[in-house]
């Protein structure tokens, strides 16, 4: 058990984690380093692969819309398999320093915003803090009016220094970031540490979930027992939006963007889609600027704003509660921040236990950690990330945390954290006693009958974009199929069947009928076939969008099939991939479609992501009836256009053992269209539509739905004219019709809610 | 252009102002919120006999509040369809005409020494307005502009005069060559602007020079009497510059008119620049897609009883 084994080797005399100044292992690193030693550079090198992975897939649907910033900058975060090991106790000596900090900063904040009693009495600079830029004159008022808590987290950076000292570095307390990635690296490592790594493992990470719900619970307004919460973000704009929907997963909240709350009476609600539901704490992760154009922002600014109009003025009047409190910014003003030993000593009577880090050459007289590059082990200095929540019975410290490994002339303040360390706290009392102290919160609302309108609208468009991807795939896969197999079937019936499954393929996609006389058959129908895969690579581009807006409502799995789904996309948009891979494709699109049956709780997120496949399915099929059953074309046309169009539909093989016989119009049409047992024909969609209208107490779209369903059933005979069967073509408009009025009825009544804040102001 | 107190020295003037603001929008809004700050403060100098807001249509939240420098802020909110917005702001105040200093006036290097030590009461007086600010930055231009003035042993009152001396000198007033987003940089390098900007240079240089310089809105009187020009930016909201002087308190100059001190000015706000206090500051939630925005400001003497 010796360092040498892992080949090791601090720099120089200056404070090692792992290494004490006599070259010995320090006790609570032996196991990890016995345990590197065994795996050796090439298991290191294994599990660095391994959690790249890892952090991938569990990530994966969160990282889908970080993929340009990823294409950016290959690897730009990467995680170091070995951890960085805390001792217990040295990190209860710590954790006290930033309960300390936290403690000092929430007085320092209500005084600055009231009495000014740290500014008379000259303890902060003059100017440090009023005429600070980041000074919020909202968020100042009398004695009384201040928010209920100013800091309910915080995130805060500390370096170690060549004497073994610790020193702070920077802290976060306007929009903390980084509690989301700290807890996603805990999982990938949890993973590849299984392998690697001792069996004792480090205090848990996750309980801290449980000491930041309750901390935002107590900063709700007073009186409110059962706390409504959501978290604010920015939107997949926001480079942090992967951290703030996996947060809000995981912490049970609703995520919002600012459209979908609303300030009014004193009160702040949320936009759902029975109305306004009152909310009582903001969990947010937009900086002071953005939270309300009213207060903030740039005088002169036209045009689009964003933020929620009122929020300020609501939670002055203690009608929500900001966490944290708007106006906290500015205790990050480095004016404010140099003068914290000072502010500490005059309010507690104490020295601020983490000294901010002396000003000096940078990334000189730091203490080194072993990191692992990807190459081997080597001494590097690292900045900690921890994180506290805050509530009126004290600060709680994550026990762990993340460590940006620094690069050279890297400012610790500012680490460009290309290597992400998980820190690992060891030696402490075993877990069911730390778990066991966590007070309980009040329960939340039960928020799962309360969707924002913005997300029910994603996830239509989320419902409507599958379908018209799996569709669309079948249509190309089946006709490249049967001319793959037989090129003659271009010309069979005078071009009858060339002209049908080209209609076929544009009706998948929502494409007018557009037949080119003036191309050659063939050409007409490649260009159709290319076409159609790019249409399925929008689709899926669509459908990735609209999930990454309501991420929080797809389980980790479902994030996993869309990061492979985002894949296949680029393969089909870049990479010059045909028919062929459309069966790929399929796979993941069927995954998805399982997932959201058997994976999803029956609430109206649920509804209206299936209400939006349903709708789409039973345009498709009629559009497909349209295009292919509707033409007049010779009998041996016929045959392989309307197995086109029922393998299309998923419904070839039903109809094949139902009636061991060549296709023929009304059989085809009975299993498309009134067949309610099968799940691809009209009927049954529209059963399902009715339910959900049923569901959502929507007379009007169930009515709809009914209307279509007797449209549906009109006698279909033989009347012909203009190459078209005239009783196909009356059934598809009298369906059609009714399918199309839901789509506008879905629209008017859940979703238009105009929501566009635009600045105005007068001299 | 200067204009002596029409008034007699001893009497204070009694001044009316009818602020309306119109907006039109060429589609219906379903939510607006807007922010007033256009009601005046009392003064040393100025009692506010009245003070109203009238709105149409008729508002669904109205809110008043203090904020942080004691200017009085009326939040407004309609959450129902509306084509058009009207505020008017009708107020009377008596202002007294400038009096001597009533302790002696600092030299600009005793004011920024003390300034500069401030504590108890002048710390808190001072603090939100001695670094530069959003719309009023740190520039090199404006160290340069303000030298001739950094005179260690002039007496403040007389700083406050250079200053409004030079910028009315050196800048052009044109209403069309900036507006309310046009940086300070391209007002000093453009030498024009309207008071506004005016107000933040001067407060800017203030500031350069070490002082506590606040930003003031407010009016000045639309007649002016027989014979002398009509100020500039008379029919509009006005704007001007404060510094702070130990010892004897705030002292104004408004650079637009060179006027140091102001003589009949209606102080409505203070703070540390328009990105404070803004007169109105709306955020419109609908499908907007045009506004037309009307503003008429009348300032009369009143009749006194």
């Amino acid at each position: 058990m010796s360092a040498a084994l892992t080949g090791y080797q601090p720099a120089g005399a200056g404070f090692d984690e792992a290494i004490d100044a006599a070259g010995r292992p320090r006790p609570h690193w032996r196991e990890v380093l016995t345990a590197l030693a065994a795996a050796g550079r090439p298991g290191l090198a294994e599990a660095f692969v391994h959690a790249a992975r890892l952090r991938d897939a569990e990530g994966a649907g969160h990282l889908v819309v970080d993929r340009d910033q990823r294409d950016r900058h290959e690897d730009a975060w990467r995680l170091d398999p070995t951890p960085f090991v805390l001792d217990h106790a040295e990190f209860g000596a710590l954790a006290r320093g930033v309960a300390q900090l936290v403690a000092v900063l929430e007085r320092l904040a209500a005084d600055v915003h009231g009495p000014r009693e740290l500014v008379a009495a000259g303890v902060i600079p003059l100017g440090a803090v009023g005429a600070s830029p980041r000074f919020r004159p909202a968020a100042a008022g009398a004695a009384g009016t201040g928010p209920r808590r100013w800091i309910v987290h915080a995130a805060i950076d500390v370096v170690r220094t060549e004497g073994g000292a610790w020193r702070l570095v920077r802290y976060e307390v306007e929009a903390p970031g980084g509690l989301g990635y700290a807890l996603l690296n805990r999982g990938v490592t949890a993973r590849v540490q299984g392998l690697l790594l001792p069996r004792t493992g480090p205090a848990p990470v996750h309980d801290h979930l449980a000491a930041l719900r309750h901390a935002l619970a107590s900063a709700a307004p007073s009186g409110v027992a059962s706390p409504r919460t959501v978290l604010l973000s920015g939107g997949p704009a926001q480079p942090g939006y992967v951290e703030h929907s996996y947060l809000a997963g995981r912490l049970g909240y609703h995520l919002v963007e600012s459209g979908d709350v609303v300030s009014r009476d004193g009160r702040l609600w949320l936009r759902a889609l029975d109305g306004f539901e009152p909310l009582d704490v903001v969990y947010r992760h937009i900086g002071d600027g953005g939270v309300d154009p009213l207060e903030a922002g740039e005088p002169g600014e036209a045009g689009a704003r964003p933020g929620v109009p009122g929020l300020v003025w609501t939670q002055r009047r203690g009608g929500v509660s900001l966490a944290n409190a708007y106006g906290v910014g500015v205790l990050e003003d480095p004016a404010v921040r140099a003068s914290l030993p000072q502010v500490c000593s005059f309010l507690r009577g104490e020295a601020l236990a983490l000294a901010p880090l002396e000003p000096g050459p940078i990334g000189v007289g730091l203490a080194n950690a072993p990191v692992f590059d990807g190459e081997g082990l080597a001494p590097r200095p690292v900045t900690l990330r921890l994180f506290a929540a805050a509530d009126d019975a004290g600060v709680r410290v994550l026990q762990g945390g993340s460590g940006f490994v620094l690069a050279a002339g890297d400012d610790p303040a500012q680490p460009t954290a290309r290597l992400v360390k998980d820190v690992w706290v060891v030696g402490g009392p075993s877990r069911k006693a730390t778990v066991g102290s966590s007070a309980a919160g009040p329960p939340q609302v039960d928020f799962s009958r309360s969707v924002s309108r913005r997300a029910a609208e994603a996830l239509f468009h989320l419902g409507r974009s599958a379908e018209r991807a799996e569709l669309s795939s079948r249509a190309a896969r089946v006709v490249g199929d049967q001319l793959a197999r037989d090129a003659g079937v271009v010309s069979l019936g005078g071009g009858g069947w060339a002209r049908g499954v080209h209609g076929l393929l544009r009706a998948a996609r929502g494409a007018p009928l557009d037949w080119r006389d003036a191309l050659p058959l063939e050409a007409n129908l490649r260009h159709e076939l290319d076409d159609a895969v790019a249409a399925v690579a929008g689709f899926v581009a669509e459908l990735v969008a609209e999930a990454s807006h309501v991420r929080e409502f797809l389980s980790t799995t479902t994030g996993r099939v869309l990061g492979r789904l985002a894949d296949e996309r680029d393969a089909l948009a870049h990479g010059g991939a045909g028919v062929d891979h459309l069966d790929l494709l399929l796979v993941e699109l069927a995954a998805l479609a399982g997932l959201a049956n058997e994976s999803t709780v029956r609430g109206p997120a649920w509804r209206f992501a299936d209400l939006g496949r349903r709708l789409q399915r039973a345009l498709g099929v009629l559009g497909g009836v349209e295009a292919t059953l509707g033409l007049a074309v010779e009998p041996v046309a016929l045959q392989p256009l309307a197995e086109a169009l029922l393998a299309a539909n998923e419904s070839l093989v039903a109809y094949r053992r139902r009636h061991r016989s060549d296709v023929e119009v009304h059989a085809a049409l009975d299993l498309l269209v009134h067949d309610d047992t099968n799940p691809r024909a009209l009927a049954f969609q529209l059963d399902l539509i009715r339910e959900h209208g049923a569901a959502l107490g929507w007379a009007h779209g169930a009515a709809l739905a009914d209307e279509a369903a007797r449209a549906a059933n009109a006698v279909v005979g033989e009347r012909a004219a203009g190459g078209r069967r005239l009783d196909v073509d009356a059934l598809v408009l009298a369906c059609r019709a009714p399918l199309l009025a839901l789509v506008d009825a879905v629209n008017a009544r859940w979703f238009a809610d105009p929501v566009n804040p635009v600045a105005v102001r007068g001299r | 252009m200067s204009a002596e107190p029409s008034a007699s020295p001893s009497r204070p003037t009694r001044l009316r102002v009818v602020h309306r603001t119109e907006y039109r929008y060429s589609s219906p809004v379903s939510d607006g919120f807007t922010l007033v700050t256009l009601l005046p403060r009392p003064t040393p100098r100025q009692e506010v006999l009245s003070a109203q807001l009238i709105v149409d249509p008729a508002p669904d939240e109205r809110e008043e509040a203090v904020d942080v420098f004691g200017n009085r802020q009326i939040r407004l909110a309609v959450h129902r369809p509306h084509r058009s917005l009207e505020v008017t702001a009708d107020s009377v105040v008596d202002i007294d005409p400038p009096s001597p200093a009533a302790g002696r006036w600092p030299t600009l290097a005793e004011a920024v020494e003390l300034t500069r030590c401030a504590t108890g009461p002048d710390a808190l007086e001072v603090d939100p307005f001695l670094r530069p600010s959003r719309l009023a930055p740190r520039l090199a231009e404006i160290d340069a502009f303000a030298a001739p003035l950094a005179d260690p042993n002039l007496p403040l009152p007389d700083v406050a005069a250079g200053l409004s001396t030079l910028i009315h000198q050196a800048f052009r007033f044109d209403p069309d060559a900036t507006d309310v987003s046009t940086p300070l940089a391209e007002v000093m390098a453009g030498r024009h602007g309207v008071c506004q900007d005016f107000a933040h240079v001067g407060v800017s240089c203030a500031r350069a020079l070490g002082l506590a310089a606040r930003y003031v809105s407010g009016y000045i009187e639309t007649s002016a009497p027989p014979g002398q020009a009509k100020l500039v930016g008379a029919d509009a909201s006005h704007a001007w510059c404060s510094v702070w002087a130990p010892g004897v308190g705030w002292t104004d100059f408004d650079p637009t008119n060179d006027q140091a001190p102001p003589p009949r000015h209606v102080t409505v706000a203070w703070a540390r620049d328009y990105a404070d206090l803004s007169p109105l500051r709306g955020v419109l939630i609908g499908p907007v897609s045009g506004q037309e925005l009307t503003v008429a400001v009348d300032v009369t003497p009143a009749p006194r009883p």
